[in-house]
């Protein structure tokens, strides 16, 4: 327990380093990318005069470092600015944009690791059979095309030829649930509603399962690979020689050992899917944060800039956080190999 | 309990499955491009504009299918020169149910001006408004200022009291004018009132029952105005009856397919064109010459098959001069420009520089496609007279960064404007007059004494013929110094369910002639 402790203390450390660095690294990037963000605010048709006004205002005339420590200042307070594009603190955008891409994420995360490691089990222990080849290719497809264009390919295959699923939306506009959570799942079923909770699940299935598809065929190949590796170790030989059964040894001595390295790379998967996920929240118009961040990049609206990128890395080192902490529960060597240091 | 809940759950889904079709009743479902908040203030582009015109009404509206405006809030005006006195109607309520009053005018005035954004640049010859009493309110010029009048269709009413009521944080008495509230609520006396506004979702505004005008029963109850929806999710909703009108930015093959489908093709007119406008500054197009053999090479007739959507509906029509069809000044529509090769030939040889030394670069914005191709029309048209060009794609907000300066502003810029009021003054001065230059607007860099002084005229006129004269004489003095090449008069064009009727953008004699305001929802019908 001590061992994880020091581990846990060590890479929460160099996590608030990392999100230093990235906040001094956004915040220069920001302001380094071309067009003036006064003016992109003010719109097209804004004077000169309005446009130096407000660079005054956001201290835009002012050297960066100056600027920066405006920032550190007022993210201490708790405060990230306002967003020029929503005129709103980029907290409560944060607040109200965030639940959605997390929902969709989890959701997605569930797909990934609820088809893809089954499938890699399956194709390792049939390995050179006919499901062996079906799962191989359709993982292949599943890797070889972005999110994006399987969202166009859902959306056209069971939304428009075959209307199964809704084409947008978090839900129907028929139901409103009160927000508590800002997770639509969550809030309709404290609020007892099934049928709501049953309208957003079907709305979710869609843009969810087009996010997971390439983290559906990452998780089974690699689950596939490792598997085939552990199986050759001697102790599966020597398990198998004990006359256990195959559906026990793939079970409990060929799949553990085998979900570490793959329990690393579909960690990262999973974080990396808050910055992917911008393309599927547009086709389905799922009103979520990455979607806010593009839009904020593009309307260069340096506050919600800086502000999205912060809670995207912070989502991306508390991924890797737990990653590790899992392997480490999973892998005695690391525990103990902490611990003996 | 988890039997129940996925039972519950499945039957849910399934219910929604079925359900979708037949949810819309008088509901209006259309799309834009996203709108940070539905601030008055703050209104400058088209999906602003066309939220802010439903929620909120203005002193004046331009008429219906002709030049000229006509009283709203107002119930009559009087005034030339510097005063302009308006009397209010007494039948006029806020959705909050506040009456409007004179001091209301007032306080939307100022906020206006004291936020200084949006189209606040209008005002700014106005030295100050009072209120005279409870229903007549005059405003006072610093100079006479003939597109006044018009510029009130951009000073929409806000209501005085529920928004002091909501002053958020800031500095002085005002705060921060209200701004927290207005991004989020509504506080005007349109014809819908905002119910909520997601700005990474959609605004959704009910029918104002209460509205002074009346709403027609065969108005939409419910307007849901989606926003930043993909091209491939619109086309799919409103194939699947689940969506009414696409906004104008959905690609033409998109619009199109749509029509072929039995989808209507709306239009909006009248009040902005597209321009090859060529910076004045560098060589080899400080050279007069050198520019009209631009202007004449150019393919006139090519562009309008380019931005054709079907054999009758186009995105916009022949362009006939300086000034679009319809506005003061304007040339006769059937005067249309047309493309001389032969002139081409002789102009750029009696320019004073060689062809074969120089390079035209030809910009293109990246966030409007279609501009790619138009350049790529111009590059093929030039080398026809054997003018060498190179074409450079350039994000908006780099643009308008490179044209601050002359030496940085490409050879040929191409730019869509649009008259903010209708009105030709806020399409040309900002283009031509020499203090405008180095905007995004402007970057010809011109600087030509007759061209300001025309404007200058244009804006002071007395009466609507000096206003005429002047205009057509600029007109005439633009397209002898071809600062820009005119490509074509702007159209707007929007895919619609055929359940929706909108008269305003498809019938000339409803239009209003000002972007944005087609989309009155109370006089649009939905079956």
């Amino acid at each position: 327990m001590r061992s994880v402790c020091k581990l846990l203390a060590g890479r929460v450390a160099i996590s608030l380093l990392v999100l230093a660095g990235v906040s001094v690294l956004v915040f220069a990037i920001a302001r380094i990318i071309p067009g003036d963000p006064a003016r992109i605010a003010l719109g097209p048709n804004a004077t000169a005069e309005q446009v130096r006004k407000l660079r005054e205002q956001l201290h835009l005339d002012e050297p960066v470092w100056i600027q920066y420590g405006f920032f550190v200042r007022d993210l201490a307070k708790g405060d990230l600015g306002v967003s020029l594009y929503t005129n709103r603190p980029v907290t409560t955008d944060i607040a109200q944009f965030l639940p959605a891409t997390l929902e969709l994420i989890l959701v997605a995360g569930i797909f990934m690791i609820g088809i893809g490691l089954p499938l890699g089990i399956l194709s390792a222990r049939y390995r050179g059979r006919a499901v062996d080849h079906v799962i191989r290719i359709a993982s292949l497809l599943g890797v070889s095309a972005p999110s994006f264009v399987w969202a166009v390919i859902l959306m056209l295959l069971f939304a428009f030829f075959l209307p199964l699923f809704p084409i947008a939306g978090r839900i129907s506009t028929d139901y409103e649930i009160a927000r508590a959570t800002g997770f639509l799942l969550v809030d309709s079923l404290l609020a007892a509603n099934f049928a709501a909770f049953g309208n957003a699940l079907w709305h979710i299935v869609l843009p969810a399962f087009a996010l997971a598809l390439s983290g559906i065929g990452q998780a089974a190949r690699l689950t596939r690979a490792n598997m085939i590796e552990t199986y050759e170790k001697p102790f599966i030989e020597m398990a198998r020689s004990y006359g256990f059964p195959e559906k026990r040894i793939a079970r409990r001595y060929a799949f553990r050992p085998s979900l570490i390295p793959s329990l690393t790379i579909l960690g990262l998967d999973f974080a990396a899917m808050l910055g992917n996920a911008f393309l599927v929240e547009a086709i389905f118009a799922w009103p979520g944060l990455s979607r806010y961040g593009v839009t904020v990049i593009l309307r260069k609206d340096l506050n919600a800039i800086v502000g999205t990128v912060l809670i995207i890395s912070a989502a991306f080192l508390i991924a890797n956080l737990v990653v590790d902490l899992l392997i480490a529960f999973l892998n005695p060597r690391i525990r103990y190999g902490q611990e003996s240091k | 309990m988890m039997t129940s809940i996925l039972k519950a759950s499945m039957a849910g889904m399934a219910l929604a499955a079925l359900a979708t079709a037949a949810s819309a009743g008088g509901t209006l479902r259309l799309d834009e491009v996203a709108v940070g908040g539905p601030d008055p203030a703050k209104a400058a582009d088209y999906s602003d504009s066309s939220l802010i015109f439903n929620v909120y009404d203005t002193l004046i509206l331009p008429r219906q299918g002709g030049p000229g405006h006509v009283p709203h809030l107002a119930e009559s005006w009087e005034g030339e020169g510097t005063s302009f006195t308006f009397n209010l109607r007494p039948d006029v309520s806020f959705h909050s149910g506040n009456p409007l009053t004179a001091d209301d005018v007032v306080f939307s005035f100022e906020r206006t001006v004291g936020l200084g954004q949006g189209l606040s640049y209008l005002f700014g010859l106005v030295d100050s408004v009072e209120a005279i009493d409870a229903d007549t309110v005059r405003f006072n010029l610093a100079q006479p200022n003939a597109p006044f009048v018009a510029s009130l269709v951009r000073l929409p009413i806000v209501d005085k009291k529920l928004v002091m009521e909501n002053l958020g944080d800031g500095e002085g008495d005002m705060k921060d004018w209200g701004q927290a509230f207005l991004s989020a609520n509504g506080a005007g006396t349109g014809a819908y009132i905002v119910k909520s506004h997601n700005p990474q979702e959609e605004t959704v505004m009910l029918r104002n029952d209460n509205y002074f005008l009346g709403v027609p029963e065969k108005a939409p109850d419910t307007v849901r105005l989606r926003y930043g929806l993909e091209a491939a999710t619109v086309r799919t909703l409103i194939a699947q009856g689940e969506h009414d009108i696409s906004s104008q930015w959905l690609p033409p093959e998109v619009k199109k397919a749509l029509a072929d489908d039995g989808m209507q093709l709306l239009t909006e007119s009248g009040t902005g064109a597209f321009y090859f406008k060529m910076n004045t500054t560098r060589a080899p197009l400080d050279d007069v010459h050198c520019r009209m053999a631009l202007s004449n090479v150019f393919d006139y007739g090519s562009v309008l098959k380019l931005i054709a959507i079907t054999d009758t509906v186009s995105g916009g029509s022949p362009s006939t001069g300086a000034i679009p069809v319809g506005m003061f000044g304007a040339n006769p529509a059937d005067e249309v420009l047309v493309r001389d090769i032969e002139a081409a030939k002789a102009h750029l040889a009696a320019c004073r520089y060689d062809p074969a030394e120089f390079t035209v670069e030809i910009s293109w914005i990246a966030e409007v496609p279609l501009e790619e191709r138009l350049a790529l029309l111009m590059q093929a048209n030039l080398a026809e007279i054997g003018v060498n060009s190179t074409i450079q794609k350039v994000p908006w907000a780099l643009f308008t960064e490179m044209v601050s300066k002359p030496e940085n502003t490409p050879n040929l810029s191409q730019i869509f404007v649009t008259a903010v009021t209708g009105d030709p003054d806020t399409l040309l001065y900002g283009m031509y007059h020499s203090t405008s230059a180095g905007t995004w607007q402007s970057p010809e860099y011109l600087n030509d004494a007759e061209v300001d002084s025309l404007l200058d005229a244009g804006r002071t006129g007395a009466s609507e013929s000096d206003r005429q004269e002047a205009y057509a004489a600029l007109n005439a003095r633009l397209m002898d110094l071809t600062a820009s090449i005119y490509g074509f008069d702007r159209q707007s064009v929007f895919a619609a369910s055929p359940r929706v009727s909108v008269p305003a953008l498809s019938d000339p004699a409803m239009a209003f002639g000002l972007d944005g305001m087609g989309f009155a929802f109370r006089l649009m019908e939905i079956e």
